[in-house]
């Protein structure tokens, strides 16, 4: 009788242990959904990274690309967002332009996840919230909040020292890290084959000028800024001027020369074009801060 | 390399469901099954 009793309780308990990992598992789960986004009339075409360079196909690394093409000839614009999923600014920047813009002349290409792979995992042991909202005169919207790294379900194990394809001795996380990765290996890891496809895009497309969207924390001394490749220096100067004439408190920062693998270094010693990476500020970052709620995201 | 994680993985999660009958003390098979779901978390890799 006491056997039989043992059994049940075991029985019991196993049951329970299967209903909170099946639980688990759907929240889990809903982390790679994708929330829509709905672009403008202005829409030319959609396409996938993967058709840049195949390699990504069937990966998590494959990504949408929009592209909005002008009547007129003119420059070529690359604008990326969520290159690093928890940096909510450059993913929504992207996000309202898909939405939003029209174009008339040259074309201008988004690519709002840039690092899809990190948009489907939150940062370990950060208590990070999985999604965020943001009121809209119609509705309220809900985006997730995502990793700095790729997932390391997609990418594992990490090595214990990465040296990137620009030669960088890193930290064996980094690999991991979208903007430690150009210009990309083909043969390499996802997240070198996700450099290597935007390398391969900004080539294809003949791209003038690409602009990488981040965030970082407020007690970060590179916030607000413009960094720029010396390609740039001119343009970054002239945005600027621009920026503090409307009232915008900005600052130029010049991109260390050998500091390797980040997006504009590369896109600029690569593939030779005007290369800039924005830096705002988000409360949600570094550790000064309380708990991280959607609210301290958005704030 | 993954392979190899899973059948790790796999073997102790199969130990801990046979330390799950074998436990006598019912506070004994609760920490058993508590451990058990971070196992099995990790077996179907939900985080």
């Amino acid at each position: 009788m006491k056997n039989i009793k043992g059994n049940f309780i075991s029985a019991l308990l196993l049951l329970f242990a299967i209903a909170i990992c099946f639980l688990s598992a759907l929240k889990f789960l809903s982390m790679q959904k994708k929330e829509a986004i709905f672009p403008s009339q202005g829409l030319t075409s959609k396409k996938m990274l993967s058709s840049y360079f195949p390699g990504l196909k069937n990966t998590w690394g494959d990504t949408d690309v929009f592209l909005y093409e002008g009547q007129e000839k003119g420059g070529n614009l690359l604008i990326l967002g969520g290159t690093h999923p928890n940096e909510p600014a450059g993913f929504i920047t992207a996000v309202l332009l898909i939405e939003n813009i029209q174009v008339s002349t040259g074309k201008i290409i988004i690519v709002p996840r840039a690092n899809n792979s990190g948009f489907t995992h939150s940062e370990p042991q950060e208590g990070n919230p999985q999604r965020y909202s943001l009121e809209t005169p119609g509705s309220t919207r809900r985006f997730r909040y995502g990793s700095r790294l790729t997932n390391p379900i997609h990418q594992w194990p990490d090595p214990s020292l990465y040296i990137n394809p620009a030669g960088q001795k890193l930290s064996g996380a980094e690999s991991r890290n979208l903007n430690r990765c150009y210009p990309g290996r083909k043969t390499g890891s996802l997240t070198e084959k996700i450099a290597s496809g935007i390398m391969e895009l900004i080539k294809k497309e003949k791209i003038d000028l690409a602009l990488d969207l981040h965030e970082a924390a407020p007690e970060y001394p590179v916030i607000n800024a413009i960094v720029f490749h010396e390609n740039s220096a001119d343009l970054a100067a002239l945005a600027l001027m621009e920026l503090q004439i409307e009232g915008f408190e900005f600052r130029l920062e010049a991109s260390p020369v050998n500091l390797r693998g980040l997006s504009h270094r590369e896109w600029g010693d690569h593939a030779h074009i005007m290369a800039i990476l924005l830096e705002s500020a988000n409360a949600s970052h570094g550790r000064l801060k309380g708990k991280t709620s959607p609210a301290l995201i958005v704030e | 390399m993954q392979t190899v994680y899973h059948l790790i993985v796999f073997y102790l999660t199969c130990h801990l469901i046979w330390c799950l009958w074998r436990e006598k003390k019912l506070w004994n098979k609760v920490s058993v099954a508590l451990v058990l779901i971070m196992f099995l978390l990790r077996l179907f890799l939900i985080k």
